[in-house]
């Protein structure tokens, strides 16, 4: 095979990215005696791992041209009604099944909200992130509290702190597994290359017969499952469900996506751009926790970050 | 009267280039704009008027050349500048609010404020002058939103000429209005006129310049063809009507038409691969042809005659009545997933636009209609796509470093040829082309030429739809001529062709035996 090494292949932009993430380490090395023991980056993955699953999908979306902010929600709905059917008695595993079943339900609806009847991403997502979030809320309310932590089934913790051969946290594992399949699927489907071609010049899309509203769907059905998905995991890590879960995680989706490379207005981007994207973001998060920053110094450098990454991204385009 | 040797110039043009990327758009205009006349610019797509318009009204700046507005040298940076030296444009959309009322679209932007308030007295009285003195039939307290088109283009109008408008630059003040309301405007322009206000006057429906106009510039190309009396063109001796006049015009925005032979069609098949009857949409009026396998079918008329709308109307985009058939059999497409399972392809007329996937290199766009021919077990086999990608650039002659070159750094020809190959690619029997060769250079157009020959020696049946009336003689077989959503006639093309007599027909001349 000629390009199998094409998944890999480092361009300019990503040569940027990671002398930036190379220079956190470098310098957190140096500030902090904690930062370069393994365990300090088995953390950074742990934190990283669900964001990562989930922007694999959203990465592709914002490909498209769209965007999602129903993704904390969506997970914080899987995760309190996996905890809730647990503690009905229903098998973990089925829960589970069912919670990604759901989420995919929503995913979809905001597929058709987007793609069929035309209203504006940042509206109709925003609309399942309240619904969603509020019926988080319910779910707790039903089992008679403000969150779900007592009387679930002693094996429900099992799944999420599964260890694969004892030393690799599961959700690291589907990590690495979803990473590679959203790789393959950019590089080598026809849904990847559609992608592209529908950020790229959705008129062109429609002229060339894409399927642009069924594609838009198979996307936002493809990061509600990983929503779903993740909740599931992390409710299970946890041990028990709060309604209030991943608050705000769409947006830092974003900001590993966009830092990555992936532009909003869509047509260009990468799965590898995303990952060292993401590592940024966590590296710098952590770094700046072992330093003792205070959260709030924390949220503003993101802040900065995602504004000095956007403005990069359209200065580089309207050069390009 | 004025004296002919001192004609009262209210805006003299002299050398006026604009350079776009790419693009000389005006090349060295020179015209005069004499005062209180209604002078009308005219001229076929593409020719320059709209760039001409932006500059005299301070919407774009020039790159060369000298504007003088009574006598002044004349350099507005923004809208509101020429505004403020009495140059207003009326473009084509309504720029009026329909939820408000009359006085309140009058005052709009002018109102008197302080801190931010809006005081109630804003001074009327000159604004409701001018409406009256246009237009009496309008009461300050009606809704905008209910009043007719050339109403609310009066109030337009009232507003650009309460600010001490000098010259009032109209951009197809008619196109969305009835028979009756076009009178109308013709009346309130008659009225301007009395006031002393200069119109610059465009619009595609010629006639008009016969009714309104006293004098014409005619461009093409970015270049003054002509600038001339009305009156002259229809008093001179081989014009007997206003449509001899017309053509007159014609002739002179389409300029001499160099016609390269055409070689008939070798492999006209009697198999009927598409046929239409009384197509109808808001703009078509009955439209029928047929198409048959291994033909090159034109479609010619000047902008706006419905062209376009046929091809829209083929491919699925734009809802019709009438019947369609495909291989004889009646379908009705109603989408454009329809029209490429009926084995019809459209290559469109704004490749940047509808065409090609800019950021992706040549190898991603080719096989985009057509994903199946690159893909093995459902997932993309580079080796086929390279593969694919290889033939379509030998077979096209597409000139390029490579095939993984990004299709926005091609040049346009190559552009249209790689939106011609992603199109092949999908193998359909009939292929509707619009505007195949715009903005390529002239070899690169030969060569497009060749390939729609070659294609339709192969059997496909393709229909060229072009505002170039060489292209058209040169390539196709029969030719369709529209006027205002009309098929005027279709002609066989062949030696005894006669360019005079299409321009003649596509001008709104009548179809003789």
């Amino acid at each position: 095979m000629a390009n199998s090494f094409s998944a890999i292949q480092i361009d300019r932009q990503k040569l940027v990215l990671l002398s930036i993430l190379a220079a956190i380490v470098v310098a957190m090395s140096f500030l902090s005696p904690k930062f370069l023991q393994l365990s300090n980056f088995q953390n950074i993955l742990l934190q990283l791992a669900p964001l990562i699953i989930i922007a694999s999908a959203a990465n592709l979306l914002m490909i498209t041209g769209n965007f999602d902010l129903s993704i904390g929600s969506v997970l914080a709905f899987s995760a309190i009604m996996h905890a809730y059917m647990s503690k009905l008695g229903l098998p973990i595993g089925l829960s589970i099944a069912l919670c990604c079943m759901m989420a995919v339900l929503w995913g979809i609806s905001n597929g058709i909200m987007v793609g069929y009847l035309n209203v504006n991403p940042v509206i109709a997502t925003m609309g399942t992130m309240y619904a969603a979030r509020g019926f988080a809320y319910l779910i707790a309310r039903w089992d008679g509290g403000a969150n779900i932590s007592a009387g679930l089934p002693s094996d429900f913790s099992d799944f999420g702190r599964t260890n694969l051969f004892g030393v690799l946290p599961i959700i690291i594992v589907f990590m690495l597994v979803t990473v590679a399949i959203f790789i393959f699927i950019e590089k080598k489907t026809v849904l990847g290359r559609f992608s592209f071609a529908i950020g790229g010049n959705r008129k062109a899309s429609v002229l060339s017969g894409i399927k642009v509203p069924q594609m838009t769907i198979v996307l936002y059905s493809l990061v509600g499952l990983l929503a779903g998905f993740c909740g599931t995991v992390q409710v299970s890590r946890v041990g028990s469900g709060f309604p209030n879960i991943a608050e705000g995680m769409e947006f830092d989706v974003v900001v590993a996506i966009v830092l990555g490379g992936t532009s909003m207005l869509g047509g260009s981007g990468s799965t590898a751009g995303m990952i060292i994207g993401a590592l940024i973001v966590g590296t710098a998060a952590n770094g700046l926790n072992l330093l003792k920053v205070p959260y709030f110094y924390q949220t503003i450098t993101k802040g900065l970050l995602l504004i000095v990454a956007v403005f990069a991204d359209q200065t580089i385009r309207r050069r390009g | 009267m004025m004296d002919a040797g001192k004609a009262d110039v209210l805006m003299g043009i002299k050398g006026l280039h604009k350079q776009f990327p790419g693009t000389l758009a005006l090349d060295d205009v020179s015209f005069d704009i004499l005062r209180n006349t209604v002078h009308c610019i005219v001229g076929e797509n593409g020719c320059g008027k709209s760039t001409m318009i932006k500059i005299l009204t301070g919407a774009l700046e020039r790159t060369k050349g000298e504007l003088l507005f009574e006598g002044r040298a004349f350099e507005p940076k923004t809208i509101r500048e020429a505004m403020a030296q009495g140059v207003t444009a009326l473009y084509q959309e309504l720029n009026v609010v329909d939820d408000l009322s009359v006085a309140e679209n009058l005052t709009l932007g002018r109102e008197k404020q302080r801190f931010g308030f809006i005081q109630k007295d804003a001074d009327l009285s000159v604004l409701v002058e001018n409406l009256r003195s246009l237009d009496d039939s309008i009461r300050l307290t009606d809704r905008v939103g209910d009043l007719s088109v050339a109403q609310r283009r009066v109030i337009e109008i009232t507003r650009a000429i309460s600010t001490d408008c000098k010259m009032l630059v109209m951009d197809e003040p008619t196109a969305a209005l009835s028979e009756d309301e076009t009178r109308r405007m013709f009346k309130v322009i008659g009225k301007l006129k009395a006031k002393g206000i200069t119109i610059v006057y465009i619009s595609h429906k010629l006639g008009e310049v016969f009714e309104i106009g006293d004098k014409v510039t005619v461009l093409r190309d970015g270049k003054v063809v002509e600038t001339r009396e009305v009156a002259e063109i229809r008093n001179s001796s081989s014009c007997n009507s206003d449509s001899d006049a017309c053509l007159e015009l014609v002739r002179m925005m389409l300029g001499k038409v160099v016609l390269e032979e055409y070689i008939p069609g070798s492999n006209i098949q009697a198999l009927k691969l598409l046929e239409a009857r009384n197509l109808k949409t808001g703009k078509l009026r009955d439209v029928s042809f047929e198409l048959y396998k291994g033909e090159i079918l034109g479609f010619y008329g000047l902008v706006g005659a419905g062209k376009t709308e046929v091809a829209q109307v083929l491919y699925g985009i734009d809802p019709y009545s009438g019947e369609i058939f495909v291989k004889g059999q009646s379908l009705k497409i109603s989408s454009t997933a329809k029209a490429l399972k009926a084995g019809i392809t459209m290559i469109p007329e704004e490749r940047r636009i509808g065409g090609i996937f800019g950021q992706l290199s040549i190898r991603a766009n080719i096989p985009m209609m057509r994903m199946e021919k690159v893909l093995t077990n459902g997932i993309i086999n580079r080796g086929k796509e390279n593969a694919l990608a290889d033939g379509y650039i030998k077979g096209m002659s597409l000139a390029t470093s490579g095939r993984e070159k990004k299709v926005a750094q091609l040049s346009g020809g190559n552009q249209q040829k790689v939106v011609i190959s992603k199109c092949l690619n999908r193998e359909s029997d009939v292929l509707l082309m619009d505007e195949p060769t715009r903005g390529v250079d002239v070899g690169a157009k030969q060569e497009i030429h060749d390939i729609i020959r070659k294609l339709a020696r192969e059997g496909k049946g393709i229909i060229v739809f072009s505002s170039e009336l060489p292209e058209i003689m040169q390539l196709c077989d029969r030719i369709v001529l529209m006027y205002e959503g009309e098929v005027r006639t279709v002609l066989q093309n062949g030696k005894d062709i006669d360019s005079d007599r299409i321009m003649a027909l596509v001008a709104g001349g009548e179809v003789s035996a």
